[in-house]
């Protein structure tokens, strides 16, 4: 695995970079009763082992769509997605249900905390059902969030509820955090810190980072920038000078 | 998993108050399932040993006289293993300082070593010892209820000769586990005893030196089975025929164990039926909640679901709610059987003489409680939660879609509905839109009312049974038996005891009627044509005339002999000539207790080739206890008396054990029914409080009180419960009709009846369970922080 690789980190388009995932032609249509709706159109899309990546577009866009195809929450009615060269979208419940549990964290808007489970419970709830754990004291300090643990999501702001998310994503060590509109809910300096949070888990860990969202400032920080719009890829921009998460302003 | 654990813990106490009511309506079905299950152990273990103990005849032959000598054969008869042969014969007794003549059975037994079949059980004293010829053991029960120990004196009156006895001991025996005198239904050990005799002493005093009238006999194991033994009977009796075979009794045809054996299979038929009701209005409360509880928590699901748990650990994780909830109901519900178990056998103790009947607690009864407990709670939580926990993580993280808003159909009656005010309207609305809570709820009201009618109208039919026999078919105050026929000079005699206001001969023959292959042993009863003690009815309670000729039969026994009024059928004593006579059923009538004949009193006697023959005499009598202390002083005087029956203490006797064990039923009933009640209203308004809070919100905002807002609350479990109740009369009725058809056996009917009272108490207290649930739910309204549910992101 090439996450560690500086190369790879800088430019993720390079040639020599892994692909970690891989979607081509990805459709998906929603059926309700006698309505189709259909939401992604097409799109093929490379995710680099260790690349910060944002998709951007506005609500509707099927951005969420494809992060929840992406990881494996969601299955798509026409398509493939290769990970690590394994077709996932020809994966069954149970095979689906394994992927998620060894190679994806997720981190989502409204945090999804349970609310009856301190914050160190809420990040043991994924270390449990997970091989090769960290800790979850030490996940809650790589958030900032040591000195909260015995916390129940009530007494914890929407920040440091993210911030428990976001630890609970990453204590099954996951090679992909996938983070829905993270900052969604959040004010501009609570952002900012989760933002942070990410970047540094990116450089420091190596994890490869996809935050979809519809604000476009937070692209300013990714190595890549996708822009997504009526169910199709619009743009693919690299990001050659991402700047620090402190700097992002919306 | 530990933490999930503990999250499921923090869930259930936060859900504490509608938990508590699900769990006390499992608690309480499987605290019936347990203490019936149990009291039916503790009955038929004990039974089995006390047979077993005793070694309980197979059956017994009744006969005129048969030399022991003779019996020898018997044995050869394939299947009978052990006969006995003993002396059995109606007595009166009298006891010093006891106004009422006494009766009772006086029964031979070896005189050194105890019986090797019926045998008895020592309590008090000692077995016969070769000190005297004139001893006896009585049973305890008669012992008890007057006090008499080993030591004290009892006098017999044997072969109409006074004898004085030394009591040496008191026993039981398991062939009198039920006892009761002749045409009696509960024991009266005041009045009715068992006085067990050396059999040298009986052949010496009743003249049956070398001979007896009973046989009793045991059976191979593998001929036990009904017609087999119906088999060997008939064998046997035609083996007897010289010797006047009154009747032949398989075992299970004997008055005790038949009363024993019926109390004990209702026992296990109830034991199936009661917690089957109340666990799956439980499951069906479960289902609810377990639904709601699924689906607040929809996005902890599809969050679990996206971090890599599988549908299987999510169904664990909330089968553990089920399982937990169904663990909590069973142990409630095992010391809740446990202590019930207890009452009901002691209970129990006051009919039946064992030498233990006490509470158990069984392994297998209590594993299987709780294992159904488990199973109804568990399956009450996979159909609530199975939704929610099969859909996509995708699909479980969006927010529920909004309920689909079509109108009610009651809406589209834009006239009806119009009239309806706001609150009506959203009472109605949320009824017909939450269908299965609906149904849940009317279900549960269904079954508590049904309970509540199918009690009171047990409670009716047995009141009814009393007032029948006692105030319309029986009228007489004391009815005396003789030991052989008299004439009619007894009867003028029995008229001019001092008290006695008036009295009717009776003739009473032992037979079998015969139609075609349908045979059976009855009684037939000779009234007078116009008689005042003893009218038969028909069902409308009107009387019957009693024909010139014929007889007239209960329905019962028309149905077992496939007669109808106007057939004619074989009649063969089973005393006298024992020739067969051919009779016309001139009409079918009612009665309750046995299978009853009646036919005119000189036409009878024409029949038997008797003129004015009488076996017994009914007297009515001055009230007062003077005077029938003076009546029962005369008749002691008379040898020829073979019993004194009170009918009047009969009907006391029987009214205060009804009423004794109806009162505790009702009472148990209406605790049962309250909690159906209680647990289905809370756990569905609950549910609907949590569902609806931002439309109490709303209301409040408005500016609507807590009441107010209550009010709609209370409409709508009117609304549910109302008809829920109403339904519950239908289904009460069938059910009591369904009990009362499973209770027409030979020994006894009941008459069906539901009395005006029971309807409107049924009534009554349904609305009164539900107005006291709504209590509850007005106190969450009240305490309710609708600020904050305003601002509830969905």
């Amino acid at each position: 695995m090439p996450a560690s690789d500086a190369d790879a980190l800088e430019s993720p388009l390079h040639h020599e970079s892994t692909i970690l995932l891989s979607l081509k032609s990805i459709s998906k249509t929603y059926t309700t009763g006698d309505v189709s709706v259909p939401v992604l159109h097409h799109v093929d899309l490379n995710v680099y082992a260790g690349e910060f990546l944002v998709i951007v577009g506005p609500s509707g866009s099927g951005k969420s769509t494809l992060l929840n195809i992406v990881g494996g929450i969601d299955v798509p009615t026409e398509g493939d997605v290769y990970f690590h060269n394994q077709n996932i979208s020809q994966f069954n419940e149970q095979e689906l249900t394994q992927y998620r549990r060894k190679h994806v964290g997720f981190v989502f808007q409204f945090y999804n905390l349970v609310p009856t489970l301190t914050a160190r419970e809420n990040v043991i709830v994924a270390a449990d059902i997970s091989a090769s754990p960290m800790s979850a004291d030490e996940a809650l300090e790589l958030v900032g969030l040591g000195n909260r643990a015995d916390h129940f999501p009530s007494q914890l702001s929407g920040g440091e509820q993210q911030r428990v998310a976001i630890a609970r994503a990453l204590v099954k060590n996951p090679e992909l955090l996938l983070c829905d509109e993270p900052t969604g809910a959040l004010d501009l300096s609570t952002g900012r810190m989760i933002l942070e949070v990410l970047g540094n888990l990116n450089r420091e860990l190596g994890k490869t980072v996809v935050i979809i969202t519809h604000n476009s400032a937070i692209g300013h920080m990714a190595q890549r920038i996708v822009r997504i719009g009526s169910g199709t890829i619009a743009e693919t921009n690299v990001n050659s000078q991402p700047i620090p998460a402190s700097q992002v302003t919306w | 998993m530990k933490v999930l654990h503990r999250k499921l813990l923090r869930e259930l106490l936060a859900a504490k108050g509608v938990l508590a009511a699900i769990i006390s309506i499992i608690a309480v079905g499987i605290g019936c399932f347990i203490a019936m299950s149990s009291t039916y152990d503790n009955l038929e273990y004990s039974r089995e040993n006390y047979y077993r103990l005793c070694h309980m005849a197979d059956f017994s032959i009744e006969l005129k006289k048969v030399p022991v000598g003779d019996l020898a054969t018997l044995t050869e008869v394939p299947g009978v293993i052990n006969i006995l042969p003993r002396i059995v014969f109606q007595v009166t007794a009298s006891l010093e300082g006891v106004e009422k003549p006494l009766s009772g059975q006086a029964i031979s037994l070896p005189a050194r070593e105890n019986a090797p079949i019926n045998g008895i059980v020592i309590k008090q004293g000692s077995y016969f010892t070769d000190q005297r010829q004139e001893e006896v053991i009585i049973n305890d029960a008669f012992a008890r209820a007057h006090q008499l120990r080993p030591g004290d004196h009892i006098q017999l009156i044997l072969n109409n000769r006074l004898q004085d006895l030394l009591i040496v001991g008191t026993a039981i025996s398991s062939e009198f586990v039920y006892l009761i005198g002749p045409g009696g239904l509960v024991p009266e050990p005041e009045s009715y005893g068992v006085f067990y005799l050396k059999h040298s002493y009986a052949e010496d005093v009743f003249g049956f030196e070398g001979a007896a009238n009973q046989i009793l006999g045991l059976l191979a194991p593998e001929f036990q089975s009904p017609n087999r033994v119906r088999e060997i009977l008939n064998q046997l009796e035609l083996n007897l025929d010289d010797y006047g075979v009154f009747s032949t009794t398989p075992l299970a045809q004997q008055s005790s164990h038949w009363f024993l054996k019926s109390e004990i299979d209702g026992l296990k038929v109830s034991a199936t039926i009661l917690p089957t009701i109340f666990l799956i209005v439980a499951a069906l409360a479960l289902n609810l909640l377990m639904s709601r509880m699924a689906e607040q928590q929809r996005t902890v699901v599809g969050t679990f679901k996206a971090l890599g748990y599988s549908n299987q650990e999510m169904f664990l994780h909330f089968i553990q709610f089920g399982l937990l909830i169904g663990l909590a109901g069973g142990l409630f519900g095992i010391l809740i059987g446990y202590s019930l178990a207890g009452g009901m056998t002691a209970q129990y103790r006051n009919f039946f003489e064992f030498p233990s009947l006490t509470n158990q607690l069984y392994p297998r009864v209590i594993i299987l409680g709780l294992l159904i407990s488990v199973f109804f709670s568990v399956l009450g939580t996979f159909r609530g939660v199975r939704s929610v926990v099969r859909l996509s993580p995708a699909e479980a993280m969006r927010p529920k879609p909004p309920l689909r808003a079509k109108r009610i159909l009651l809406e589209k009656m834009q006239g009806f509905w119009n009239t309806l005010d706001f609150r009506w309207q959203l009472v109605l609305r949320d009824i017909f839109r939450n269908r299965t809570r609906t149904l849940g709820g009317i279900l549960s009201a269904t079954v508590g009312a049904m309970l509540l009618l199918v009690t009171f109208s047990m409670y009716d039919s047995a009141f009814a049974l009393l007032n029948f026999q006692y105030d319309k078919l029986l009228l007489s105050d004391i009815d005396i038996s003789f030991k052989d026929d008299h004439d009619y000079a007894a009867y003028f005699e029995s008229q001019q005891i001092t008290g006695v206001d008036y009295a009717e001969p009776l003739f009473q023959i032992g037979c079998t009627l015969k139609n075609g292959i349908h045979e059976k042993k009855v009684g037939i009863t000779g009234i007078l044509s116009d008689a005042r003690l003893t009218i038969p009815r028909d069902t409308a309670g009107n009387r019957m005339e009693v024909p010139q000729t014929g007889i007239l039969v209960t329905r019962k026994l028309a149905d077992i002999l496939q007669v109808q009024a106007g057939d004619s059928i074989e009649l063969i004593p089973v005393s006298g000539d024992r020739a067969v006579r051919r009779v016309p059923v001139m009409k079918i009538i009612d009665s309750y207790l046995g299978l009853t004949v009646y036919a005119d009193f000189q036409y009878l006697n024409r029949l038997m080739g008797e003129a004015d023959s009488l076996s017994s005499v009914q007297l009515k009598t001055n009230p007062r206890p003077a005077v029938t202390r003076q009546i029962y002083r005369e008749l002691k005087q008379v040898p020829a008396i073979q019993s004194v029956n009170s009918i009047r203490d009969q009907k006391d006797k029987l009214q205060e054990v009804l009423v004794d064990q109806m009162i505790v039923m009702i009472v148990v009933v209406i605790v049962f029914s309250s909690l159906i009640f209680f647990g289905s209203i809370l756990n569905a308004s609950l549910i609907s409080l949590s569902e609806r809070q931002q439309e109490i919100a709303t209301l409040r905002v408005l500016g609507y009180t807590p009441s107010e807002v209550g009010s709609i609350f209370l409409r709508e479990s009117f609304c549910v419960n109302l008809p829920g109740i109403l339904l519950g009369l239908p289904a009460g009725y069938w059910a009591s009709k369904g009990i009362n058809i499973a209770y027409d056996t030979e020994l006894f009917r009941m008459p069906f009846t539901i009395g005006t009272m029971s309807w409107v108490y049924t009534i009554l207290l349904g609305i009164l369970f539900t107005l006291i649930s709504h209590w509850p739910v007005q106190k969450a309204i009240q305490n309710m922080d609708w600020l904050k549910a305003l601002n509830v992101k969905e």
